[in-house]
């Protein structure tokens, strides 16, 4: 269903009208019997606007990945998350979720410390940076640290980069496009990168590809669906996760303190953040 | 065009505002008292209901995009673990630990630590003597290769009517300190003269397990200390508190933001009370960079700072007071040449000046040196429900030197503990233990079912002996890398120390019993892997102790015993006064430097009212 929605939104060119689908109405300020015209005119803007909205589902297409990285990236999260009798990456729509944060601050590295000089960790010394010499070379640094993302590239470039050295890697370690391969194979190239068996990816390390594309996966499941990602809350249902209901979201009249001292779990359905806000802002 | 502003001076001048800050803010601002007090911090003012109530519960945006802590474009540090290697800059915030993060605001860090408190004991404060009067000097340098421990300027009953009034400033929770007789004698434990003010939270069944288990064992267990009020509080200088919900929704989803207030911080406990006063100016959104001296005197004339158009704000007054947290409090004062730098020398003998000197860390140190069971019929809500400090029992028993360290490798101990909420949302669980090639495919997924509804209990825990200062583990400044406006970054140079390795071996095994006790199956340790060169040393730079210390040597310590510059090299600079954890001045030895750190500044506030009163500016006898 979801897919289906997204190749038509992708056939339609639609990523312009997405953002005007977004507007729930057009609203003039009319003064009196002002230009009855110009009120029918927008009457039927709005049932325009409404029937659109029916036909594009505005949580899915795309606004950063081009169309080869949608069908490459589409496997990987699958392979990371597959679907079995419960809901994967797929169902979640991970692929949305990672789609609008390359588009974002995340891809733009907006929180990020970016000036160089950009010295790689773990390098053997001696090394000379700048004017001064350091004998013992760069720390060794766990993959995902703070410290370890060295790279004069954003996030968004990052990806662009990793996504084409993994699409080259299929080819001439697995003989074909990622999305050809088999299910096993797909997973045991993934590994590959963790285990930096590729000797040539990009002039990045595979491993920090590796470890962006895992964590990204799994953010995608799990984050609140307000990013894209984790749609009708599947990956929340699936690890028992409670979002924001504290208990009683639903009038299920359970105690916060009660909760913490029970020795035995009692599931609540998840409750998003878009609903507390409705919530507490008494709109239903 | 930006252009360059002077302020009216100002008594006091308070660089940035977090815990230690608030405490000099509201005491100097005290009805009946007339200081000008200018407190000036980089970040917001976050209001609990309006910024944390409705907006907080969002993994993505807050526990990992941290939106409520320091930009790291604005500002970065970099990390090296000799002094011979590059040091890396912190390049972004990850997961599953949020290396190195800053606060940002009034408030500062404690806007997104957990409420954990306690107190150090008398040991704590005169460890060196106490360690070569019972056990020999060759015993610690045995134990800590190039020592630079030093003892502190006061004892532990010096500092105790500092640390009662800090507890009721910030409304505590605890039931004494598992002191069978909590007598003034009693040296094992921190005697309190009064107990916390507020009564600790509901314990959870692993809390009960925790503390049946060790009293079986001969141990004395305690309610953990903790900063989330348990009931509706008013503190003594009439600040509202909020009680914990316990809603869960702490930790690592949420970056420990609190939408009550009902965990302690300066932004509502004493900052809300010299709001009061019409005598107190509260900056934000402005960027300390320099302080100005004056060479004749010797001393600060003026703090300045980029309001956020960029434009220059001189505040000149007549004692300041540096409340900045960890490197930042250092760097300030390297960047303006107050105080005499720490210069390193692989001769420890042949090292000189302070400001930077003396760094430990108050993290886990080594992998491999944790031990795990699982509790087979505890289960629960844990991490629905909870709050990020209490509900946890505690042991001192392995700490300090409450056992003979005659024939082991290390001094200090540990506190342990269990029965905590376990904190963090479905991403930090998820992750926890980090993200690795065994995170994909249906294996892992299926690891991942019902994730949040445990049936059974995981009892974790990495003991270790506090780090020890060592002459080569320092901060200085990086000579790549600078903050948005062009001033260098912090460069922290460290690796763990034996005394950590050798403590977590040996503690390791003790708790491995308790786990046993406790009923726990399948109780295993990990595999430790030795100090030197590791992979692993990224988790300690956001829990950083000492390196700008309090002490009994100039030579040694940049403050004194009442928290004073009082460095004779270079810069003879007395007016102004620091706190922090950075402060503290023997290493890690209980699990919050903050509470250690606290009492400072009652007596920096004490010290710069006497220095006030000074006829001739100079250091307090």
């Amino acid at each position: 269903m979801v897919d289906q929605t997204r190749r038509e939104f992708l056939k339609l060119g639609l990523a312009a009208a997405a953002s005007a689908v977004t507007a729930s109405a057009i609203e003039i300020p009319l003064f009196g019997n002002q230009n009855s015209s110009m009120q029918t005119q927008l009457n039927n803007a709005n049932t325009q606007l409404a029937n659109l909205k029916t036909r594009v589902n505005t949580v899915v297409g795309f606004v950063s990945l081009s169309i080869t990285e949608q069908s490459l990236l589409e496997k990987i999260v699958e392979t990371i998350i597959p679907t079995d009798t419960d809901p994967g990456a797929k169902e979640a729509g991970v692929i949305y979720f990672i789609d609008r944060a390359l588009a974002g601050d995340y891809g733009q590295s907006a929180n990020m410390f970016m000036d160089g000089p950009f010295v790689p960790p773990a390098q053997t010394g001696p090394i000379t940076v700048g004017t001064q010499t350091y004998s013992a070379g760069s720390p060794k640094v766990r993959v995902g640290a703070g410290t370890n993302y060295q790279y004069p590239l954003n996030l968004r470039e990052f990806w662009r980069v990793g996504l084409i050295a993994l699409q080259a890697y299929a080819n001439s370690a697995y003989g074909g496009n990622f999305e050809t391969l088999s299910s096993a194979n797909q997973l045991l190239l993934l590994q590959d990168l963790w285990g930096n068996k590729p000797t040539s990816f990009g002039k990045i390390l595979p491993s920090d590809f590796a470890y962006e594309f895992t964590f990204m996966t799994w953010a995608g499941f799990l984050m609140d669906p307000i990013y894209g990602g984790n749609q009708n809350m599947v990956g929340w249902t699936y690890t028992g996760f409670n979002g924001v209901n504290f208990g009683n979201f639903y009038g299920e009249g359970k105690d916060q303190k009660t909760l913490m001292v029970a020795t035995t779990p009692t599931r609540l359905k998840p409750a998003s953040l878009a609903q507390y806000q409705q919530q507490a802002s008494g709109s239903s | 065009m930006p252009t360059t502003i002077t302020e009216p001076a100002a008594d006091v001048v308070i660089l940035g505002v977090g815990y230690m800050s608030g405490v000099i803010a509201a005491e100097l601002t005290l009805p009946g008292l007339t200081y000008k007090v200018v407190a000036i911090t980089k970040g917001p003012y976050w209001d609990y209901v309006n910024d944390f109530s409705t907006t907080k519960y969002d993994e993505w945006g807050v526990g990992l995009g941290r939106k409520y802590d320091s930009p790291l474009p604005l500002q970065s540090a970099t990390i090296r673990n000799t002094p011979q290697q590059f040091a890396l800059p912190v390049r972004r915030y990850t997961m599953p630990i949020q290396y190195h993060a800053l606060g940002h605001g009034v408030g500062g860090a404690a806007q997104h630590y957990g409420g954990t408190m306690g107190r150090q004991g008398p040991w704590g404060y005169t460890q060196k003597s106490s360690t070569v009067t019972r056990y020999g000097q060759s015993f610690l340098d045995s134990v800590n290769p190039h020592s630079d421990l030093e003892d502190w300027p006061l004892t532990y009953a010096q500092y105790e009517p500092y640390y009662v009034e800090w507890e009721k400033a910030h409304g505590l929770c605890g039931d004494y300190n598992g002191s069978a007789t909590n007598q003034p004698s009693d040296t094992g434990y921190p005697w309190m003269s009064q107990n916390y003010p507020l009564p600790p939270s509901p314990l959870t069944p692993v809390g009960q397990l925790f503390q049946t288990a060790t009293q079986a064992l001969g141990y004395h267990p305690f309610p953990h200390v903790s900063a989330l009020a348990s009931q509706p509080y008013i503190n003594q200088y009439g600040v509202p508190v909020n009680p914990c919900v316990f809603d869960g929704y702490c930790g690592g989803p949420c970056d420990y933001a609190c939408e009550t207030g009902a965990k302690a911080n300066a932004a509502y406990r004493t900052i809300p009370a010299a709001m009061k006063s019409s005598n107190f100016t509260l900056v934000l959104n402005s960027f300390i960079f320099r302080l100005d001296t004056d060479p004749a005197s010797g001393l600060v004339t003026a703090a300045r700072y980029y309001d956020p158009q960029g434009n220059v704000h001189i505040q000149p007054g007549k004692v300041f007071f540096n409340g900045m947290w960890g490197y930042n409090m250092i760097r300030i004062m390297l960047l303006s040449g107050v105080g005499a730098p720490y210069i390193w020398n692989s001769v420890p003998a042949s090292v000189s000046g302070a400001v930077g000197r003396g760094l430990t860390n108050g993290y886990l140190p080594y992998k491999g040196t944790n031990v795990s069971g699982t509790l087979p019929s505890n289960g629960g809500n844990a991490y629905p429900a909870g709050n990020g400090s209490g509900g946890s029992v505690d042991i001192y028993d392995l700490m300090d030197d409450n056992f003979d360290h005659t024939n082991l490798n290390f001094i200090g101990g540990t506190e342990v503990g269990a029965g905590g909420y376990p904190g963090g949302g479905p991403g930090n669980i998820t992750f926890a233990g980090s993200v690795s090639s065994a995170s994909m495919g249906g294996t892992f997924k299926a690891t991942q079912k019902d994730k949040y509804l445990p049936t059974k209990t995981t009892l974790s825990s990495t003991p270790f002996a506090h780090d020890l200062p060592t002459t080569d583990n320092y901060i200085d400044l990086d000579p790549h890398y600078t903050d948005i406006y062009g001033d260098p970054l912090a460069r922290l140079t460290y690796d763990w120390t034996p005394n950590t390795y050798n403590g977590a071996i040996y503690l390791v095994n003790k708790v491995k019993d308790i786990f046993t006790k406790m009923g726990a199956q399948n109780v295993t340790i990990g595999s430790p892997v030795p100090p030197g060169g590791s992979t692993h040393n990224d988790w300690w730079g956001h829990h950083l102790r000492g390196g700008c210390r309090i002490g009994q040597d100039p030579n040694t310590s940049v403050w004194n015993k009442w928290n004073q510059c009082w460095s004779p090299v270079l810069n003879p600079v007395f007016n102004i006064f620091g706190a922090g954890e950075i402060t503290n001045t023997s290493g890690d030895n209980v699990p919050s430097g903050t509470h250690v750190a606290g009492p400072q500044s009652y007596r920096a506030a004490e010290g710069i009212k006497q220095y006030l009163a000074l006829a001739t500016p100079g250091i307090l006898p």
